[in-house]
């Protein structure tokens, strides 16, 4: 006779599997389908995701076509359409219709979708809510026609069913589309689709993306570069960020024959010396091999590979977006908005936290369009994924508010915060494992050296935007002066004469007194014979003045420039180049070019502009020579410079005295006649 | 309840009071003359003013009035808005002694818009000119009147036993008394209200009173108040036109009446009172000529609001920064004032002078009015 139950036994009698349907009911929040305007965009998003990512593994420029139309009063029909290499036909059930389903759970790198989930999720929430299958039609470059399967998820099992199957000609070499209808609601505007695929495009400039909105509203967000970005490598595990689980299991399926391969071999940034250190201080040998390790011995392998210093773990997993790109996609998609300023993008060098490497790139914009009323508009990114939801529970938006924006030319009440003025942010974080707050992946979770690289990175950006700003309010001084000197003075002069009837006076000593300025005036301008930068320096000072004149420029545009006149000194290397000026008198002027063939990607950006032989005070339209950029200046210059120096300490330059018409004048507005 | 500054009438002297003159025209061809001599020695052209800021107002004792301090101001084309202001100068300049030629005369408001042909120099509010031709009256030591400028017609009405004789745009002079004479608007005053336009020739009264509003005034006269209490009602319209201070100013010099001044209850009505008074900050340089030390306040005070149990409002956030800026107003550094202003800004209140009306249309001139006229020894 059997012995009675053990309790054990009784309640493994009650345990059974649960089916992925109420796993799904259980996660609907963290899985993104709480309701129905929010399911249509996780449907949108893990799609999307999906292609490009397809697309970027093969190497291919991503066109993604997404097609959204009314079904019934509160059904949507969903139409994800990519150019990827195509799906073989084994796969298709398992990679729509199979939760936790995928290749890249395993895999070191980063990635937009990691565990599987979101695309079989839709499917599951379409099936559930509106009994409809997913369409999935899918065509690979080898075969003459595309796979069409109607698939359900057999919710019991978590096995995908296929309804009917077809095999079709499709006019395309080869990619993916994918067909939902569902319970949801279309809506533009914030955490919309749109605005989805909008972020998208600015993080994914080589992708073409078209969306067709219910109402036949096609946006497109053309692409802004041919290049692919590089495929981020995968890469081995690296020991300080291995859990004892995954130990475990790369311990139990790993061929290596020893512990001490197995360590070199599929471990990230062991050494064979490392190895041998680690294999000690766990009692192990050598020899050992790798699936004898088990229990106790993996814990103490485990702490042994943490308490031995290693080599860090390598940046080659992560794909950056990078500066330019930043640039382009920011222009491309922000065009209407017509910024004044796009802050060249900072992007820092890759970081470690635990065993992950992660680095952390800004764009800034600034002016045109967006509102200076209100706070700053942020877009977040995790690796080159929009972020829309959970903005004030993230590390990057609490970066931002723990910045002091006032020094930088922002507002901010109380130096933290969200600051406002017309400005936007993008900020994006790579890294092989992203800290999210929650299995939403909506917000990246608090980490003392996230935060750091954020906010060095911030600092960054903001630093561009105070120079920025600061120029602009010198050039508004200057437009004031020019104002002053070219239309007032000449009446004031005109006027006075006839009122005591005496001959103008010539007016050019007290033209320089007013501006007391060198001018640096530059522009860029595209014609069919080519780009040309035309530089012209005015001395509106009273005195005669030497200056040596410098430039700034990328390296490679140097390398296609033509200089006239020929400059007396250049450093390719660094893009470049200097002139010493003929000497100017005062209200004298000279100029100096440069010009590029016909098309070339210029714009005023992209120099930067010095000038040697007058102190910052007196000079406009460029800055003074850096300290760091040790050129032997002629002697002239020097002594200018000298000269120049002294003058500006020189008492009484600054003269103080009441401006008048800058008074506050009666206490009210309302009083006297 | 405060007490302003009770003064006796001080006597003006020749030297302080600028008259229409017939030379105006020659120091406004000195300043030419000036910006002219530094633009030909390759200076900076530029003025100096005397600032006409509170900060910059001084007690004169000898006239018991604010006038103008010493701090000076540059106006210099270093900055646009000073080379505007001095390219304006001279287009005023050259008008003035174009009219002057063609023997015109302009209001201030076509002033205005004669600068539609300065082009840049063009003014962008009437604020704008009238502030130039004041910094011209304090630099030329001028009237406005000397350059041919002149307010449009906006002085106040008197309604009172009053007898003027007034010379009239034909030149022809009429005798008028202010209360058999004149309809039920009053006589109004005009914008010169110098001897050689307006004599005083008799009155049976023993006070005036200045009112801020029309309402009140009409109430005042309908209840007959005048006669019952021999008193001349003047209308300020609310911040009081030049013509009329300089008309309060001659009543008290000349006729030996004292004036009281009864407006609302707010910040706004302690500037009408201050500008009776002790002289407004915009005209600081004619202080001496049309301020009038001995009137005094009557209300409606912070007190009242709360003694007489007024309907009031909430003070606005304009209000209560017009206060605040009134406790570092000179003007007002007497304790009386201060105590008044902090204990507006205490209760938080301000009221009409009509708000009275809650007792009845009779209840200001058979209450209110007897019992603080008495409390100022006035009747």
């Amino acid at each position: 006779m059997a012995p009675p139950p053990t309790i054990a036994q009784q309640l493994a009698a009650k345990q059974r599997e649960i089916s992925v349907a109420e796993f799904f009911e259980r996660n609907r929040q963290i899985l993104g389908f709480d309701n129905p305007q929010r399911s249509l965009l996780t449907t949108v998003k893990e799609a999307t995701d999906n292609g490009l990512d397809a697309c970027e593994e093969a190497g291919i420029l991503p066109e993604i076509l997404v097609e959204i139309s009314k079904e019934g009063e509160d059904r949507v029909h969903v139409s994800v359409e990519d150019n990827g290499p195509g799906i073989l036909r084994k796969e298709i059930p398992n990679v729509f219709a199979r939760l936790l389903y995928g290749s890249r759970f395993h895999s070191n790198r980063q990635a937009r979708g990691q565990q599987g989930i979101g695309i079989s999720a839709a499917v599951l929430y379409a099936n559930l809510t509106t009994a409809r299958p997913a369409k999935i039609t899918s065509k690979v470059e080898e075969e003459e026609a595309a796979h069409v399967l109607d698939l359900f998820i057999d919710t019991q099992k978590n096995q995908p069913r296929v309804a009917s199957e077809d095999v079709v000609l499709w006019d395309r070499p080869h990619g993916t589309k994918i067909e939902l209808v569902l319970k949801a609601r279309y809506v533009r505007g914030r955490q919309s689709p749109y605005e989805y695929l909008r972020g998208t495009a600015i993080v994914n400039p080589h992708a073409r993306i078209v969306l067709v909105e219910p109402d036949g509203t096609r946006v497109t967000f053309e692409r802004a570069t041919e290049e692919c970005p590089p495929i981020a490598k995968e890469t081995l595990p690296h020991p300080y960020g291995l859990e004892l689980g995954e130990l475990g299991y790369h311990l139990k399926g790993t061929k290596r024959p020893t512990c001490v391969e197995f360590l070199t071999k599929d471990l990230q940034g062991v050494s064979p010396r490392a190895a041998k250190e680690v294999l000690v201080a766990a009692n192990l040998k050598a020899s050992t091999p790798p699936g004898s390790v088990q229990g106790e011995a993996q814990e103490r392998l485990l702490t042994a590979l943490r308490g031995v210093p290693l080599v860090a773990p390598s940046a080659d997993g992560l794909s950056p977006i990078g500066a330019m790109l930043i640039k382009r996609g920011l222009r491309n998609v922000l065009g209407e908005v017509r910024p004044d300023f796009f802050a060249p993008p900072v992007s820092r060098p890759a970081k470690v936290r635990g065993g992950f490497p992660f680095m952390v790139e800004v764009g800034l914009v600034y002016g045109g369009a967006l509102p200076a009323d209100q706070p700053i508009q942020i877009l977040r990114f995790a690796n080159r994924v929009p972020l829309l939801f959970q903005q004030g529970a993230c590390a990057i938006t609490n970066a931002i508010s723990n910045m002091d924006w006032r020094r930088y030319g922002l507002d901010q009440k109380s130096g933290s915060g969200l600051p406002s003025g017309p400005a936007l942010l993008l900020v994006h974080v790579a890294s092989t494992k992203i800290p999210f707050t929650s299995e939403a992946k909506e917000a990246i979770a608090e980490d003392p050296e996230i935060d750091r690289e954020l906010t060095l990175a911030l600092q960054g950006a903001a630093r561009h935007l105070r120079t920025h700003l600061s120029r602009r309010t010198r050039r508004d001084l200057a437009s004031e002066k020019f104002a002053i000197i070219l239309k007032i003075l000449p009446k004031l002069a005109e006027k006075t004469s006839h009122l005591v009837g005496k001959p103008i006076p010539d007016l050019i000593p007290v033209i320089t007194r007013i501006m007391d300025v060198v001018n640096v005036e530059t522009s860029v301008t595209s014609a069919a014979e080519g780009v040309r930068v035309p530089v012209e320096i005015t001395n509106y000072t009273p005195r005669a003045r030497v200056l040596e004149l410098f430039v700034e420029l990328p390296a490679e545009l140097l390398a296609h420039a033509t200089l006239e006149p020929a400059p007396d000194g250049t450093e390719a290397a660094l893009g470049r180049a200097w002139w010493t000026l003929p000497k100017l008198a005062p209200s004298g002027r000279t100029h100096v070019e440069l010009r590029f063939p016909p098309r070339t990607d210029a714009e005023a950006n992209d120099f930067d502009w010095y000038v040697a032989g007058i102190d910052e005070a007196h000079l406009l339209g460029a800055d003074p020579l850096p300290g760091d950029w040790e050129v032997r200046l002629p002697r002239t210059i020097v002594e200018a410079a000298e000269a120049a120096a002294e003058e500006a300490r020189a008492p009484g330059a600054g003269e103080e005295e009441v401006d008048y018409d800058a008074a506050e004048s009666s206490a009210s507005a309302a009083e006297d006649d | 309840m405060p007490r302003s500054r009770a003064r006796a009438p001080p006597k003006t002297t020749d030297e302080d009071e600028p008259r229409v003159r017939a030379d105006a025209l020659q120091p406004t061809l000195a300043l030419a003359e000036a910006i002219y001599d530094q633009l030909d020695a390759g200076e900076i052209p530029r003025m100096r003013l005397p600032l006409r800021t509170k900060q910059n107002l001084s007690f004169q004792a000898r006239d018991g009035v604010w006038k103008l301090g010493r701090q000076l101001g540059t106006r210099s084309a270093r900055k646009l808005d000073g080379a505007l202001m001095l390219l304006r100068t001279f287009y005023l300049v050259d008008f003035i002694n174009e009219m002057a030629r063609d023997k015109k005369t302009s209001t201030l408001r076509e002033l205005y818009y004669i600068s539609e042909a300065w082009e840049e120099a063009k003014f962008h509010s009437e604020d704008e000119s009238n502030l130039l031709i004041e910094d011209l009256e304090v630099l030329c030591t001028r009237l406005r009147e000397d350059f041919r400028l002149h307010p449009e017609e906006n002085g106040a009405s008197v309604i009172g036993d009053l007898t003027i004789r007034e010379r009239n745009r034909k030149g022809i002079v009429k005798t008028i008394n202010c209360r058999d004479d004149v309809g039920d608007g009053g006589y109004s005053l005009p914008f010169n209200v110098e001897k050689e336009k307006i004599e005083f020739v008799s009155t049976k009264a023993k006070f005036v009173i200045a009112i801020e509003c029309g309402g009140m005034v009409d109430r005042l006269a309908e209840n007959g108040f005048d006669e019952e209490h021999e008193a001349i009602l003047l209308h300020l319209k609310g911040q009081p036109a030049r013509s009329t201070r300089r008309f309060l100013r001659r009543v008290t010099e000349e006729l030996k009446l004292p004036v009281v001044v009864f407006t609302d209850g707010d910040p706004w009505s302690f500037r009408i009172y201050a500008s009776v008074a002790y002289g407004a900050i915009k005209t600081a340089h004619l202080s001496s000529y049309l301020a009038t030390p001995s009137a005094e306040f009557l209300g409606v005070t912070a007190s009242d609001i709360e003694n007489y149990n007024l309907p009031s409002d909430h003070l606005s956030e304009q209000d209560i920064r017009a206060l605040q800026a009134e406790l570092t107003d000179p003007r007002f550094g007497t304790p009386d004032w201060r105590a008044e202003i902090e204990l507006m800004l205490k209760n938080g209140k301000k009221a009409e002078q009509q708000s009275l009306a809650k007792y009845g249309l009779n209840y200001v001139t058979e209450h209110y009015l007897p019992e603080k006229l008495t409390e100022m020894g006035i009747l």
